[in-house]
């Protein structure tokens, strides 16, 4: 594999022999496309990190609501979100429902990938059927809801994590992998050795696969992160809001003309006022993109064999 | 003892052929052979059980007048009267219009923005360019809905970093993010910005999966790069192209629902609803609408049915993979 990495990156280094030189004009294009580009994802992002460690002289010198070039820089928006108000009760009640979602969603689908990873196993062909019918129709929303509502689990954390926390597409990436790429003669020598089907998972399969694991693993994470329709559907009540939620509320909702909008906006932000709103705001929108910013490499680095795995052989 | 009378591992057989000789043990053998199986696979199917199969089966409320006060046989069957009504409610035609339009637009311009920029990407010799360049493109695909209209909002809303630079340069405040008759657009940026990128790491993995050599001889015969584009570049990532396309097909009615109930207040319902909010804002968030909006939400999901089984047919009948394989 390594090997096969060094001659491709000194292929892609040079141009081929045989490939011809582009034009001037065809190579300044692109490069101008290319940077505009990139510029229209890194230039919001930039302003929204200026602005969250803006000072209130930097905001009125400027005059509005985004700066862009941070003149002096005050941590003081972060330290009032970080400091207990809604803002912190919200990200750790997110982070704690990312935990325990992430955690759920890993055991059942690495049980049913291994599970399903024997053909021919008893039962294989209904259950995998089962399973994968998932794919192709949605119920709708309010029958989910009455199915949520029956369990008594409306405006509770768990409806936040029990609906979603198996994805059929993530149980075929991992299934796949588990087939193609764990030898069978690895399994067959364990189980010659004596080792039952769950020793097997953990002591051969599992560390093989850690990897993807991760991959699976951290793309649920940033599901459960993300969470905001089922907050919206099945959890309006909830005193601690997830973070997207509590965004919508102070971002987005209050620029809306509904005046409860503006008294909810107002509640997430009292007893922060010793830094401008709009700092306060910005700072809020980083901590909700930290992250995933922070999972974001290991994501890139094998989310791409992950999917091949899953979209070409599975 | 049990395991060493197991004939032909299965593991050792490839996938997606059949056992040659499926074995005929009686059911109780080969249960307890293979019960950590059927218990590993066990929590997966229940929570389908409880989050897919009873809510589909609940579908049914939508051939009754449903009430949320009687338990669910007593409801009286209405047969479709409720789809009737749905075709007839003006709201239901112009959500489902809205959302055909938003899907359209995003299998138009939304998916060729992501194979352009995965050509281009592919083009581009640096690693280094190319792997810097991916990893922005590719970033706001992990973002919410929430963070982008937040991140929109700044930019391009009305006190937003672009109106005030128009408004330096003496021009007007752009109004781009209230304003119901542009919002296809509006909502196009925010596709691209937020998906385009993810769509260009899929196909830029299948670029890479081509074998240079044929490059090679193409160029030795005399193609130059536009016909190398066409006659190798293009075929080659093909059954990607099917594939996703047949997943865009399937979810044709399931636009989503965060970014337009997020700027529903901003651009009024007109511009915005689509099925999934018509459906929210007609059940659960008004009362009496339960069976309408199943109704709805049923008509939905067998139309997204139907169309991944005909597109995937489709596709098989043009000689591609598809999504499954007949079996």
């Amino acid at each position: 594999m390594s090997t096969l990495t060094a001659t491709r990156s000194r292929r892609r280094d040079q141009r081929p022999a045989w490939d011809e030189e582009p034009s001037f004009l065809g190579k300044s294009v692109k490069a101008l496309f290319l940077l505009v580009y990139a510029a229209a994802i890194i230039v919001p992002l930039w302003a929204v990190l200026a602005t969250s460690l803006a000072t209130e002289d930097a905001l009125v010198r400027s005059g509005g609501d985004m700066i862009f070039l941070p003149t002096d820089i005050s941590l003081q928006a972060y330290r009032e979100i970080l400091s207990g108000g809604a803002v912190t009760k919200s990200l750790l009640f997110t982070l704690m429902l990312t935990a325990v979602g992430t955690a759920i969603s890993l055991v059942l689908t690495v049980g049913a990938a291994y599970g399903l990873s024997r053909p021919g196993s008893v039962w294989h062909r209904k259950m995998l059927t089962a399973i994968l019918v998932t794919l192709l129709f949605a119920p709708g929303m309010y029958p989910s809801y009455l199915v949520v509502q029956d369990l008594g689990l409306l405006n509770d954390m768990w409806a936040l994590i029990l609906p979603v926390c198996f994805s059929a597409w993530n149980l075929i990436v991992l299934r796949t992998f588990f087939m193609t790429s764990v030898p069978g003669e690895l399994i067959d020598a364990a189980k010659i050795d004596g080792a039952g089907e769950f020793r097997t998972l953990f002591k051969v399969v599992l560390p093989m696969s850690k990897a993807i694991l991760a991959v699976i693993g951290l793309f649920y994470a940033v599901g459960y992160w993300n969470t905001y329709f089922l907050a919206v559907l099945y959890t309006p009540g909830l005193e601690t809001k997830p973070i997207q939620v509590l965004i919508q509320q102070w971002l987005i909702a209050s620029t809306g003309p509904a005046g409860q909008d503006a008294a909810a906006a107002a509640a997430i932000s009292s007893g922060m006022e010793n830094a401008p709103a709009a700092s306060l705001k910005m700072a809020a929108v980083v901590c909700t993109i930290i992250p995933i910013v922070i999972m974001y490499p290991f994501i890139q680095k094998h989310f791409t064999k992950a999917v091949i795995t899953g979209a070409i052989k599975g | 003892m049990a395991v060493t009378a197991e004939p032909a591992a299965p593991t050792a057989a490839p996938p997606k052929t059949r056992a040659t000789a499926p074995r005929r043990k009686p059911l109780r053998h080969r249960l307890r052979l293979d019960w950590p199986l059927v218990v590993l696979t066990v929590p997966a199917l229940a929570q389908l059980a409880v989050f897919f199969y009873a809510p589909s089966a609940y579908s049914v409320i939508a051939f009754m007048d449903y009430s949320p006060y009687r338990s669910l046989w007593e409801n009286p069957i209405v047969g479709f009267t409720h789809f009737q009504i749905l075709f007839e409610d003006p709201y239901f035609v112009d959500a489902l219009l809205n959302t055909l339009q938003f899907a359209f637009a995003q299998l138009l311009f939304v998916f060729p923005t992501s194979i352009g920029l995965a050509l281009l990407m592919h083009s581009v010799i640096s690693t280094k360019l190319r792997s810097t360049f991916q990893s922005i493109v590719y970033l706001p695909y992990f973002f919410s809905w929430v963070l982008v209209v937040s991140v929109f909002t700044q930019v391009l809303g009305q006190d937003g970093l672009f109106s005030r630079w128009l408004v330096g340069m003496g021009g007007d405040r752009l109004d781009i993010m209230r304003d119901p008759d542009s919002f296809m657009f509006l909502a196009w940026l925010q596709w691209t910005w937020k998906d385009a990128g993810w769509g260009m790491i899929i196909f830029l993995a299948a670029l890479a999966s081509i074998n240079p050599a044929l490059y090679e001889a193409a160029a030795v015969d005399g193609a130059n790069r536009w016909k190398r584009l066409w006659h190798i570049t293009l075929p080659s990532i093909r059954p990607v192209i099917v594939l996703l396309l047949i997943l865009q097909l399937g979810s044709i009615l399931s636009v989503g629902f965060e970014q337009y109930q997020l700027q529903r207040a901003s651009v009024g319902w007109g511009a915005s609803e689509v099925l999934d909010t018509f459906v929210y804002y007609r059940t659960i968030l008004s009362a009496n609408g339960e069976s309408l909006g199943t109704a709805a939400g049923l008509f939905k999901g067998v139309i997204g049915l139907l169309l991944i089984l005909a597109a995937n047919n489709i596709a098989h009948r043009l000689g591609e993979q598809g999504i499954y394989q007949k079996s």
